[in-house]
C-alpha cells in the first residue's frame, strides 16, 4: 500500500496522522489479501465544499476497454471519515471492490461516463432554470451559498475600476478615431443583474463626469440561458433599460447567438460561469494516463428514505428522478410543486459519484472541445508527470473559444472565477467538483486555458481579485498576442 | 501566358496542416532535425501546389508553407538581423529578433524556393514577401534612428532580392504591408520605403493591405480611407485588399480617387469557416466592377488561407474559382 498525503489544512494534521496509523493497521492486519494491498493507493485529502459528491472512503478501479486492472484506489476525504470506524469502513469498500458490476448498497441513477456528461450537469441546468423555486424552498438567494455570502461579481470597487478601465479604452479609441458608433459590452451569466446595474450606474456617472458622452453609445448585452435569471435582471437594471438587452444565450457557444457582434464587442465579463460548467477529468498515475469516469448514484439506505418521506415505491425512485430532470420539480409529484422541489433538494443532498480510471494510450485520445488542437494537451502536461489530477474544464475551453471570437480587435475578455494557473498547484488543494446550493463548482484549469488562449491568439493573465480579504477569486483577463 | 480577365490567385498562404504545424514545433524542440523539416516542406509545398491547380486557380503561390509566420521566414534570412532560436515555444510565435548594426546588402536566397514552386507547376506563379514597415514592427532596432531610417535600409537589402527573384522567372511578385492598417500614421514615409523596396524590379508588383489575419483574427479595425490620397504615389500594378468580410463600402474609394491600379478583390472572407457559394462571390465581383473596370479586376481571398481547415480553403477557393467564371460568362469573355 501506498499512502498520498495530498493536502492537509495545518489543523487537521493530527486527525491524518490518526489515519494514516489506522491504514497501517489495516494493512498489518492481513484482513486484506495481499495482492490487493500491493495495488493499493490511499489519497489522504481534506474536501474544502462541504457539500461534496464523496463518501467518506471512495473506491476508483482502472479498467482498460473490459479489462479490470489491478489498480486500486481508495481516496479518503477526512471532513467525513471517522477515525473509529476506519479499519471496518475500508475492509468493506475493499470487498465491494470485488463487485465489479457495482455495489448493492446504491441506486446507480446513469452508467459510467466521462465527468462532463454526467447527469449531475442536469442537476445543474435545473437548478439556473428553476431557481426561484429552489430559493423559495431554501429561503435565501443562491448568493448566500457563495463564500462571503455574495457574489464577488457585485463588489463595488472592483465594478468600478472596471468601467475606468474600459472607458479609458473607449477614450484611446476616440483619440484614434477608431471608436465605433455603437459600443458593444456583454455580460455572460448576469446573476441577479445587480453587477450590470452597478457597471451602468458606475459608467454613466463616470461618462458625465469626463463628459465624452460615450454612455448613450453603449449596448450593454445580458446573456444567460436562464429566463429566470434573464427576468430578475431584467428588473435590476430597470433604469438602463434603452441600451440593456437581454438574450438567452448558452455560455457554452456565445457565438450561436451573437455571431452577427463578430468582431464588434469591446468588452465581454463573466463572473462564477466558467467554474459552472461541465469538465472532464484526467489522472496521471506512475506516469499512466487515465480519464476519469463517473456514475451519479444515491445510497440505497437514502433512496429508502427519501423514497419513504415522499410517498414513492422504492422501485419508482430511480424513475421520479428521470422525471424530474425531464419535467421538472414542479409536474413530478401529486401533491404540488412545493413536494416536488423537496424530493429534488433531497435527491440532489444524497447524490454521490462513483467513479473509475479508464485507461488511454495517450494525453491526444482526451477529447477537447471543437476548436481546440488537440496536441495543446501534449504542451500542458509534457514530460514527467508521474502522479496528479486535473480537470480538462472542457465547459470552460468551449467557452472560451467561442467567446473571444466577438472580441473587436482592441477588445477583451474579463472572467472572475477560481482558477487553477499552473498545473503542480491541482496537488495542493482538492479542486471539486463540490455542490454549491443546487448547482456544481469546480475549480478552473487556467493553466490550459491559456494555452488555448494563446493558440487562439489571445494571451491570458491572471491576477488576484484584490477587493475581498481571502478571497481565491482571480481575474482573467486577455491582451492580443502578438 | 496571358491570363483571362477576372483572373484568381490567393494572397499566399494555403491552408497550414495541423500535423505540419506539429513537425514544425517538434522542429523548435530540436526533436526532428532542419535538413528533415525541409524534406517535409517541399511535400507539403507540392500538395499545396497541386490543391491550387485542382481548385482551378489561375495564379499559384508555394503556399508559403515553409514559413513559421510572415515574419521570421524574412528575419532568420535578413543578414545582421539577429534571431534568438530558443525564443519561440511553438512554431507560430515571433523569434526575439533584433538589428544592431547597419545592414550589409546579402541574398536572403528567396529565389530558391521561387524556383522549387516554378519546377512543380505549369501555372503561372506569384511570390509574396513581406514588407519593411511590416518587418520593423517585428524586428527590435537598436541602431537605426527611428523606423523609416530601418525601413528604408530593408528596402535596399531586399530591392536586390526582388530583382535576383525576377531574374529567376518572377512575374508575380505580392508586397504584404498588413501593419500599414494598424499604423495609418506612417503611410507618408511607407510608400517611400515601398517605393524603394519595388524600383527597377523587371516584375508585376501588387501590395497587399489588410486588417491582420494573425491567428486567423483581425489585429485592427477601420476602413481604407486612411490609404487615400498617399497610396496614389506607390510605384505597384495592384492592390489586394480585403472586401469579404468587411463589406464594398470601401470600394467607392476608388470612384473618389481615380487611379490606375488594378485591384485584387478580396471575394473570401478567410476569418469564417463558412464556404461562401459561387453565387456569393461572383456578386462581390460585380460590386467591384462598378467601380474597377474588369480588365482591372482580378480575385482572391481577403487574406492568406493559414488558419482555415484544408477542406474549407480547398472549397472556398473553388468557390472563387466558379463565381469569377459566372462574372466572365455575364461579360462574354
Amino acid at each position: 500500500m501506498i499512502l498520498h498525503v495530498n493536502h492537509i489544512p495545518q489543523k487537521q494534521n493530527a486527525l491524518a496522522g490518526n489515519v494514516a496509523c489506522a491504514l497501517v493497521g489495516v494493512a498489518a492486519d492481513g484482513q486484506v489479501q495481499g495482492p490487493v494491498l500491493e495495488n493499493l493507493n490511499v489519497h489522504l485529502e481534506w474536501l474544502q465544499y462541504k457539500t461534496n459528491f464523496r463518501e467518506a472512503i471512495a473506491l476508483r478501479r482502472a479498467v482498460r476497454g473490459n479489462e479490470v486492472l489491478p489498480w486500486i484506489e481508495l481516496g479518503v476525504d477526512l471532513r467525513q471519515v471517522q477515525p473509529d470506524c476506519l479499519k471496518e469502513e475500508v475492509v468493506a469498500v475493499l470487498k465491494d471492490a470485488e463487485a465489479l458490476d457495482g455495489s448493492a448498497k446504491r441506486v446507480y441513477l446513469e452508467p459510467f461516463c466521462p465527468g462532463r456528461l454526467g447527469m449531475i450537469w442536469q442537476f445543474n441546468r435545473l437548478f439556473w432554470q428553476h431557481l426561484p423555486l429552489w430559493e423559495s424552498a431554501s429561503g435565501q438567494g443562491f448568493e448566500r451559498a457563495l463564500p462571503g455570502g455574495t457574489s464577488d461579481a457585485n463588489h463595488p470597487e472592483a465594478v468600478s475600476d472596471a468601467v475606468t478601465e474600459f472607458w479609458t479604452l473607449l477614450n484611446d479609441l476616440d483619440t484614434r478615431k477608431q471608436l465605433p458608433q455603437e459600443i458593444f459590452t456583454i455580460e455572460i451569466g448576469v446573476g441577479t443583474g445587480q453587477r450590470a446595474a452597478a457597471w451602468l450606474d458606475r459608467f454613466r456617472a463616470f461618462d458625465r463626469e469626463k463628459g465624452t458622452n460615450y454612455y448613450p453609445r453603449i449596448r450593454f448585452l445580458l446573456a444567460d440561458y436562464s429566463m429566470a435569471t434573464l427576468n430578475r435582471a431584467m428588473e435590476a437594471v430597470r433604469e438602463h433599460r434603452e441600451l440593456a438587452s437581454f438574450l438567452a444565450v448558452d455560455a457554452l457557444d456565445p457565438f450561436k447567438s451573437l455571431s452577427f457582434l463578430r468582431y464588434k464587442v469591446l468588452s465581454i465579463h463573466l463572473t462564477n460561469v466558467y467554474d459552472n460548467l461541465p469538465t472532464d477529468e484526467v489522472v496521471v498515475r506512475d506516469g499512466k494516463l487515465y480519464l476519469v469516469e463517473a456514475r451519479a448514484y444515491v445510497p440505497t439506505t437514502a433512496a429508502a428514505r427519501i423514497s419513504e418521506a415522499f410517498g414513492i415505491p422504492v422501485a419508482e425512485f430511480r424513475r421520479t428522478v428521470s422525471r424530474l430532470l425531464e419535467v421538472g420539480p414542479q409536474h413530478i409529484h401529486h401533491n404540488g410543486p412545493e413536494l416536488g422541489v423537496a424530493f429534488w433538494r433531497s435527491v440532489w443532498d444524497a447524490i454521490r459519484l462513483e467513479e473509475r480510471y479508464v485507461a488511454i494510450q495517450g494525453i491526444l485520445d482526451v477529447q477537447l472541445p471543437a476548436g481546440v488542437k488537440p496536441g495543446i494537451l501534449e504542451t500542458f502536461v509534457g514530460e514527467g508527470v508521474m502522479n496528479q489530477r486535473f480537470h480538462i474544464s472542457s465547459g470552460a475551453l468551449e467557452s472560451f473559444v467561442n467567446t473571444v471570437p466577438l472580441l473587436h480587435p482592441r477588445g477583451f475578455l474579463q472572467v472572475q472565477d477560481i482558477f487553477v494557473t499552473k498545473l503542480d498547484d491541482y496537488g495542493r488543494l482538492f479542486r471539486g467538483p463540490g455542490k454549491m446550493d443546487g448547482s456544481i463548482v469546480n475549480w478552473v484549469n487556467g493553466a490550459l486555458l491559456a494555452e488555448v488562449g494563446a493558440q487562439a491568439g489571445y494571451d491570458v493573465h491572471f491576477a488576484p481579485f484584490p477587493y475581498r480579504q481571502g478571497s481565491r477569486t482571480s481575474i482573467l483577463y486577455t491582451t492580443q498576442r502578438e | 501566358m496571358s491570363l483571362p480577365i477576372l483572373y484568381t490567385t490567393v494572397v499566399g498562404s494555403y491552408s497550414m496542416p495541423g500535423w505540419l504545424e506539429r513537425l514544425k514545433t517538434e522542429y523548435f524542440a530540436r526533436r526532428i532535425s532542419r535538413q528533415e523539416l525541409d524534406e517535409i516542406h517541399d511535400v507539403a509545398v507540392k500538395a499545396a501546389v497541386k490543391d491550387q491547380e485542382v481548385c482551378g486557380l489561375d495564379v499559384v503561390t508555394d503556399g508559403e508553407l515553409r514559413r513559421d509566420n510572415m515574419i521570421d521566414y524574412f528575419a532568420e534570412r535578413l543578414p545582421g538581423v539577429q534571431t534568438d532560436h530558443t525564443s519561440k515555444k511553438f512554431y507560430y510565435d515571433f523569434y526575439d529578433s533584433v538589428v544592431r548594426g547597419k545592414l550589409p546588402m546579402a541574398s536572403l536566397r528567396l529565389s530558391d524556393d521561387f524556383k522549387f514552386l516554378a519546377a512543380f507547376t505549369d501555372r503561372s506563379t506569384k511570390f509574396c514577401v513581406t514588407g519593411p514597415h511590416s518587418l520593423v514592427k517585428r524586428i527590435k532596432d537598436e541602431y537605426y534612428k527611428n523606423e523609416e531610417a530601418f525601413a528604408m535600409d530593408l528596402a535596399r537589402v531586399m530591392n536586390m532580392e526582388l530583382k535576383e527573384l525576377a531574374r529567376a522567372g518572377a512575374r508575380y511578385i505580392q508586397i504584404d504591408e498588413p501593419y500599414y492598417s494598424g499604423f495609418p500614421e506612417d503611410l507618408q514615409w511607407g510608400v517611400k520605403v515601398l517605393n524603394t523596396l519595388v524600383d527597377g524590379v523587371d516584375a508585376k508588383i501588387a501590395l497587399h493591405v489588410c486588417y491582420g489575419n494573425r491567428y486567423g483574427k483581425p489585429s485592427w479595425a477601420g476602413n481604407y480611407r486612411y490609404l487615400f490620397p498617399a497610396i496614389l504615389e506607390a510605384n505597384v500594378h495592384a492592390l489586394t485588399l480585403e472586401f469579404a468580410r468587411r463589406g464594398g463600402e470601401d470600394l467607392e474609394l476608388f470612384k473618389e480617387f481615380p487611379n490606375k491600379f488594378e485591384l485584387g478583390v478580396g471575394v473570401i472572407d478567410v476569418k469564417t469557416h463558412e464556404v461562401e457559394t459561387p453565387e456569393i462571390v461572383a456578386e462581390r465581383l460585380r460590386k467591384a466592377l462598378k467601380f474597377v473596370p474588369a480588365e482591372r479586376v482580378f480575385a482572391l481571398p481577403d487574406c492568406g488561407c493559414l488558419h482555415l481547415p484544408q477542406e474549407v480553403a480547398f472549397a472556398k477557393l473553388r468557390s472563387m474559382v466558379q463565381g469569377a467564371k459566372i462574372v466572365r460568362k455575364e461579360l462574354g469573355a
